[in-house]
């Protein structure tokens, strides 16, 4: 098959190449340089819809009435759109056109089936246009950077290792050059460790599966879509920062690397400055960054030395990274004229520079006095995306600009154009990231702020964002900037194309094939050791010495087992223990499961996205504490599939949210926030007042849940959840009723989504009551008249630790 | 006793220095690796990307238009 897409043409003829490792017959190819193309494309067609999307989002920011008071276009279903767009469309079909591009170079072949290189492509481009089309419909998981949902998780393992991976190994397969160059290695990692990334973190249980096996049929067509995370509150919070974190090294981080390893020297017409310091970079990269994404979760609900192991990696990150960026730039190292001329170059200078930057600005977030004061706020944003406009997407342009010519085989249609793109999208970085720093350290030290009495300075939350409103409206216009430098490319790649011959010439190449015929590796090198035993000589001659490791690198499939190994022992370091050391999530007595109709109103609140601007996650600092309540316990959420304790507080943090407000104040403001916080920029969520609310499927969600440890007892059973819903519904729409007048609610979704914010962090000091495993779950008094007082912050939970997690 | 129970008496506060001694190891395999490298074999790693393959001919594909 890879023959006759590949179109090799053997030639007779003796041994050539020993000398560099190549020993086989000459053979004749030619590069598939149509699927760059094609990529390419994708990856400028997705830029724009990326950043437009991210731009509208920060808009609504800055003028909630943006939203369009739209369920389908509110923020936090746009948000999801908005980074899958930027990482998997954009960055992904970027990465695609590099490595298809620089691998069958490498490798001197044509990638391994044309057949599975068009599988690749189609298929990616349907998953994205699956994500825009359920996003905006509320259909997610429900955690970051893994929203979607269980049908397209499933199409992208397939077309990630089943189109992509298989095609990329088997090209290296076949290939013409025995040594794998390091970019190639930063791919292997990229294609192993994404796997078990994307594997590991999504392993949910599907609401359809749960209705097969009792033998009920799908509500809704949402629910052939919807899943549950198997894995339950901390346990969950740590596999999604595992893949969160990783996600950022093993999908934004390794392949653009490869990319620069390979682009940089191209474009500066001279090798890397140093072949060593790659290969050191590589390994300390691949082995180091697995461990560091426990420290996006400092001082949560995480033990402390899972906490403390993530910051102690993420600091010994600063060295290969900047081994990184320094072995990039000094590629450059007498030829700094070259980059005063050439925007290719100024492009990949700045990209790599701002690696430089993300990567000393990482590592410094993970110290916990730092991150105390970032973490939650735009100090976070503002670092993510100098590494995705800058890093990500200046390297990604200095690559397409580099191939444009080479694809299209005409001159770029206007280098001017090409350079004007350099400095305005520089400048729209800039806009973008420094009033974003500034917001996120102004509205931090604000929620940290006591006056001379001891209390909070600022104890309204809605003044800490009201503050930072300017820095959103200059982050709007730095994002515009950033987008018309992103049209500026697609402008010129489009005449370029234009500009292109009426045929493309096709380059036949020549080189002969590996064979094991006439070629043996390496010998084994002698020891220094010479006063010691058989053993440890033949350690020093065949390990220490290099010498495997020489051989691996000619064997790539020795190289991606040790790859996987070097990845997974780091994550089972951490992870095993997460998942079964009983101590480290004592549950708690009083923490009970979720009503059926409370259990409904999760669902919405994740569908809507509200954890995208609302943390569940109150930490031990004394000024969480007074602003929020006591500070949040491991065991509170051990019944929390998906776990919500957010990364972000554009509004305030709700763990403690259940009884602080009547439910007439919670319908009013999902209604319109500004009827009762006239400064607020939440988006309205009066649809949730007017749509039904699904009972039937409240069964369903309630028979799923049980089937992944909730003890859900004889809600079960028949239809008792549904009663179960009905009966606590009708409590509320009472209450309701007498409270502010709003009548007929009883059967509307903002019943069910009050429930669950009435139940939020009031287990922690409800009444303990006797084992009753079996009972159905009681309609709780979660309807307070009038706004109950929240917990007050010295206050000792009434449930203490008393029994262990399952 | 369960794999949990076993795992729950394990001393975890020796996780964090048990890592970063996996990690020395292999950190001073890959330097020494680097270090016993002759440096044609390093140069030849570094001049890969400019070698494509020996350019035979050149021929005209299908119309683009």
């Amino acid at each position: 098959m890879a023959e006759q897409a590949a179109g090799i043409v053997t030639e007779s003829g003796g041994v050539h190449g020993a000398s560099n490792g190549r020993t086989g017959r000459m053979e004749s190819f030619v590069y598939d340089d149509q699927i760059v193309r094609m990529f390419v494309t994708a990856t400028i067609i997705w830029a724009l819809v990326a950043t437009l999307a991210g731009v509208l989002i920060a808009a609504q920011l800055a003028l909630p009435a943006l939203n369009l008071g739209v369920e389908f276009t509110s923020f936090g279903r746009l948000r999801p759109l908005h980074t899958n767009a930027a990482i998997f469309a954009f960055a992904g079909n970027a990465i695609f056109a590099g490595i298809y591009y620089s691998t069958q170079r490498l490798c001197k072949a044509r990638m391994f089936s044309d057949k599975l290189s068009r599988l690749h492509f189609w298929g990616w481009q349907a998953i994205i246009v699956s994500a825009a089309l359920t996003l905006p419909f509320g259909i997610t998981q429900g955690k970051e950077y893994a929203e979607l949902e269980w049908p397209i998780d499933l199409a992208i393992a397939v077309v990630w290792l089943g189109f992509f991976g298989v095609n990329f190994f088997g090209t290296l397969a076949v290939r013409r050059e025995r040594h794998m160059y390091v970019a190639l290695w930063f791919y292997i990692a990229t294609i192993v460790t994404v796997t078990m990334l994307h594997v590991f973190n999504n392993l949910s249980l599907p609401m359809l599966v749960a209705d097969i096996l009792h033998g009920r049929t799908p509500q809704s067509p949402a629910e052939y879509m919807k899943s549950w995370s198997v894995y339950a509150g901390v346990q969950d919070a740590f596999m999604q920062w595992w893949y969160g974190h990783n996600a950022v090294a093993f999908f934004l981080t390794t392949p653009f690397l490869g990319l620069m390893y390979y682009f940089l020297p191209k474009a500066a017409e001279r090798p890397v400055y140093s072949y060593r310091l790659s290969i050191v970079h590589f390994w300390t990269l691949v082995f180091m960054y697995i461990w560091a994404g426990p420290h996006h979760l400092h001082y949560t609900a995480l033990p402390g030395w899972a906490s403390s192991l993530g910051m102690v990696f993420s600091l010994m990150l600063w060295m290969p990274s900047w081994g990184g960026m320094i072995n990039g730039l000094f590629t450059l190292r007498g030829a700094w004229n070259k980059v005063t001329a050439d925007p290719i170059l100024k492009f990949f200078v700045v990209g790599i520079t701002f690696y430089g930057m993300s990567t000393f600005e990482g590592p410094m977030l993970s110290i916990k006095s730092v991150n105390a004061l970032a973490h939650y706020t735009d100090w976070i944003i503002a670092h993510v995306h100098g590494g995705a406009l800058g890093w990500n997407g200046f390297i990604s342009f200095g690559m397409i600009y580099w191939l444009m010519p080479r694809l299209f085989q005409t001159e770029i249609w206007s280098k001017k154009l090409m350079s004007t793109h350099f400095w305005i999208g520089t400048a729209g970085i800039l806009l973008y990231v420094l009033p974003i720093y500034t917001a996120g350290i102004t509205q931090g030290l604000m929620w940290r702020a006591f006056d001379e009495t001891g209390h909070l300075q600022y104890p309204n939350f809605v003044e800490t964002v009201t503050a930072i409103l300017p820095m959103y409206w200059l982050r709007v216009a730095g994002g515009l900037l950033y987008i018309v430098g992103v049209a500026m490319l697609a402008v010129n790649a489009f005449m370029t194309w234009r500009g292109r011959p009426a045929t493309y010439q096709v380059t036949t190449h020549h080189a002969p094939a590996l064979s094991s015929v006439g070629y043996e590796d390496p010998s084994i090198p002698s020891s220094d050791l010479e006063a010691n035993t058989k053993f440890a000589q033949g350690v020093d001659r065949v390990v220490l010495s290099g010498w495997l490791h020489r051989v691996w690198e000619r064997k790539p499939a020795k190289f991606t087992v040790f790859v996987l190994v070097a990845v997974a022992v780091a994550s089972l370091f951490e992870i095993i223990p997460m998942l079964l050391i009983r101590a480290n999530v004592p549950s708690i007595a009083s923490v009970k499961p979720y009503t059926p109709l409370e259990l409904a109103g999760r669902d919405i609140y994740i569908s809507e996205g509200c954890y995208n601007c609302h943390s569940q996650m109150i930490r031990p600092l004394k000024a969480e504490t007074m602003r929020y309540g006591e500070y949040s316990k491991p065991g509170e959420s051990v019944y929390d599939h998906p776990f919500q304790w957010g990364s972000r507080r554009i509004g305030p943090d709700l763990a403690r949210e259940g009884g602080r407000q009547s439910h007439d104040w919670h319908v009013r403001h999902f209604e319109n926030p500004r009827q009762l916080v006239p400064q607020s920029i939440m988006p309205t969520y009066a649809h949730l007042l007017k749509q039904k609310l699904n009972f039937d499927s409240i069964q369903d969600r309630v028979n799923a849940m049980a089937m992944i440890g909730v003890p859900y007892g004889a809600d079960v059973k028949g239809a008792n959840a549904v009663e179960n819903a009905r009966a606590q519904a009708k409590k509320i729409s009472d209450d309701l009723v007498k409270q502010g007048g709003y009548q007929d609610m009883g059967d509307k979704k903002i019943i069910a989504l009050v429930a669950y914010m009435q139940r939020l962090g009031t287990d922690l000091t409800a009444p303990v009551e006797a084992p009753a495993a079996a009972a159905p779950a009681a309609v709780p008094e979660t309807a307070p008249a009038q706004a109950a007082p929240a917990p007050a912050p010295t206050t000792a939970p009434a449930a203490v630790p008393t029994k262990e997690a399952k | 006793m369960s794999m949990s129970e076993l795992m729950s008496m394990a001393d975890l506060s020796l996780w964090p220095q048990l890592a970063l001694v996996v990690f020395l190891g292999v950190f001073v395999l890959v330097m020494r690796r680097l270090w016993k490298s002759p440096a044609s074999e390093i140069n030849h790693g570094a001049s890969l990307p400019f070698d494509e393959g020996e350019i035979t001919s050149t021929t005209s594909a299908g119309s683009n238009r």
